[in-house]
């Protein structure tokens, strides 16, 4: 595993030309974003005032504001979309910044920028019951450390909701089911049943147990293990109870425990035909360019660093490589 | 006449209780029993891979025949039957402990190690291991429940009527409760 010191040379010696010509870009587009807004700004408030100094006994209000108003965005849109606009910033940052990462932890990583982890993959893990509407990612990354063949992407699922008002009116919103990085690996031992590993949100009380033991919406039924520590954070459902214990040896639930108190963020783990799939909650969108924060920073970058390294150490944390077992 | 009513609800209710409570313990002990019997399965899994071990080894291990010949006999012991089940785990942990060493004295042999047959061997060695502590410990986690059951109030009033027990659990050894990790003992 590479380590923050070594990245920070890479980033020195390695990222740093590539880094200073995309944030003159970035100056430039942020630059060209405000001077529009400005002349948007300016012009409402210019029609709005030669409205009331000219036209105030006059019908030409209305049209003076329009006018004004239409004039302005129209100007503002312009200066943008003729000075300010670089379409292809967005695709060259993916490909010098966060390429460039991923290369640097490991050579044997492919990545896309456009494509991510299907809909029917992220089904498959059976960790979401809820029917999935709207469904989105981006910064797929998949290759092999070492034995272990590994996929992640970022993605965005939501279902739907329709709300009729007393007055008849229908409203459709889109709430979340998951989003974050979505990462599947090909498990070092055979099984064939599937198991999930829930985040427990309900405590370890007796009430909590007995709520958790109902799993609602799963056909799989509540594993009781035997780890404390593991417990305190996680629900166990199995569709085997003796292949959910098969997987979920006693050192695999120290290993999550231990990944899960070096992270805040909400995980999700399951075991289906012999594939790991693991979703870790983000709130952020990953892997973006931030038009307000200096890309040569290494605290900026740092971060991106950080994200991939995270996905990539479940290998290494859950020591995914140990093929001790018939499974090669 | 009314009293009568109140007094046959109450038996009515009691009874209902004294139905669903001991079928609950039923159900508890015969998941526990199910548990046991997977145990089973599991162990002879592993008896199947004895004879194929024992041969793939002896060629190779001139000092450990005395061992290789406890775990063939250890084997056919636990197979003949007739075996009650606290015999039944005094042999499996024998046989366990006598593999156990097998799988150490190997290190002495390196051939023995670069033998794909015994490689592929040891591999589903090691799965049955595991497969087994995962029996044991889904035995224990139905054991709980039944024992839970039978000493809790008011389900102990039941058990107590009719005659039910609380059982033991399996001793999960402190090497079980690390990962079953052959290879890691030969790196150390």
């Amino acid at each position: 595993m590479k380590t923050i010191h070594e990245f920070e040379n890479f980033f020195n010696n390695n990222m740093f030309d590539d880094l200073s010509a995309l944030e003159e870009r970035r100056k430039r587009i942020l630059k060209f974003a405000i001077l529009a807004y400005l002349v948007v700004f300016v012009g409402v408030a210019l029609s709005f005032f030669l409205a009331f100094l000219f036209c105030f006994e006059g019908n030409c209000i209305l049209f003076a504001i329009i006018g004004g108003i239409a004039a302005s965005i129209i100007i503002g849109v312009v200066i943008f979309y003729v000075n300010g606009r670089d379409k292809e910033f967005y695709l060259d940052f993916k490909e010098k910044v966060i390429h460039a990462v991923i290369k640097f932890i490991s050579p044997d990583l492919e990545y896309n920028a456009k494509n991510y982890i299907g809909l029917d993959t992220f089904q498959r893990s059976r960790i979401f019951t809820k029917r999935v509407d709207r469904y989105r990612g981006d910064d797929m990354v998949e290759g092999k450390i070492d034995k272990t063949h590994i996929w992640f992407s970022e993605v965005h699922a939501e279902y739907k909701q329709t709300t009729t008002d007393s007055k008849g009116r229908t409203k459709t919103s889109y709430h979340k089911i998951f989003k974050g990085l979505f990462f599947i690996a090909d498990f070092n031992k055979h099984f064939s049943s599937s198991t999930v590993v829930m985040p427990n949100l309900l405590g370890k009380s007796g009430i909590a147990r007995f709520f958790n033991k109902m799993s609602p919406g799963r056909h799989e039924k509540f594993v009781s293990l035997e780890d404390p520590d593991f417990n305190k954070y996680f629900v166990v459902y199995g569709e085997d109870q003796i292949e959910a214990r098969y997987i979920l040896s006693t050192s695999l639930m120290k290993r999550i425990t231990d990944f899960k108190q070096k992270h805040k963020n909400t995980i999700y783990l399951s075991f289906v035909n012999s594939f790991l799939y693991v979703g870790i909650s983000y709130s952020k969108n990953l892997f973006e360019p931030s038009y307000f924060k200096k890309l040569t920073r290494f605290e900026i970058v740092k971060n991106y660093f950080e994200d991939v390294q995270l996905a990539i150490s479940i290998v290494e944390e859950l020591n995914l490589n140990t093929r001790i077992w018939t499974k090669q | 006449m009314e009293t009568w009513v109140i007094l046959l609800i109450v038996a009515g209710v009691f009874l209902l209780f004294l139905i669903t409570g001991y079928n609950r313990l039923v159900r508890l002990r015969n998941d526990a029993d199910k548990a046991f019997a997977t145990i089973d399965t599991m162990a002879k899994k592993r008896y199947d891979l004895i004879p194929n071990l024992v041969a793939t080894v002896q060629k190779y291990m001139e000092h450990e025949r005395g061992t290789l010949t406890e775990i063939t006999e250890l084997r056919a012991k636990a197979m003949s039957g007739n075996l009650s089940d606290n015999e039944k785990v005094e042999l499996n942990n024998k046989l366990g402990r006598a593999m156990g060493n097998i799988m150490i004295a190997v290190e002495n042999y390196p051939e023995l190690k670069a033998n794909q047959n015994f490689l592929q061997l040891q591999g589903s060695l090691n799965e049955v291991e595991e497969q087994l502590s995962a029996a044991r410990r889904a035995y224990n986690a139905s054991v709980t429940d039944y024992n839970n059951a039978v000493q809790m109030f008011p389900s102990n009033v039941f058990a107590m009527m009719f005659g039910f027990k609380a059982k033991a659990l399996f001793e999960i050894s402190e090497k079980e409760r690390q990962n079953v990790d052959v290879k890691a003992l030969f790196n150390s």
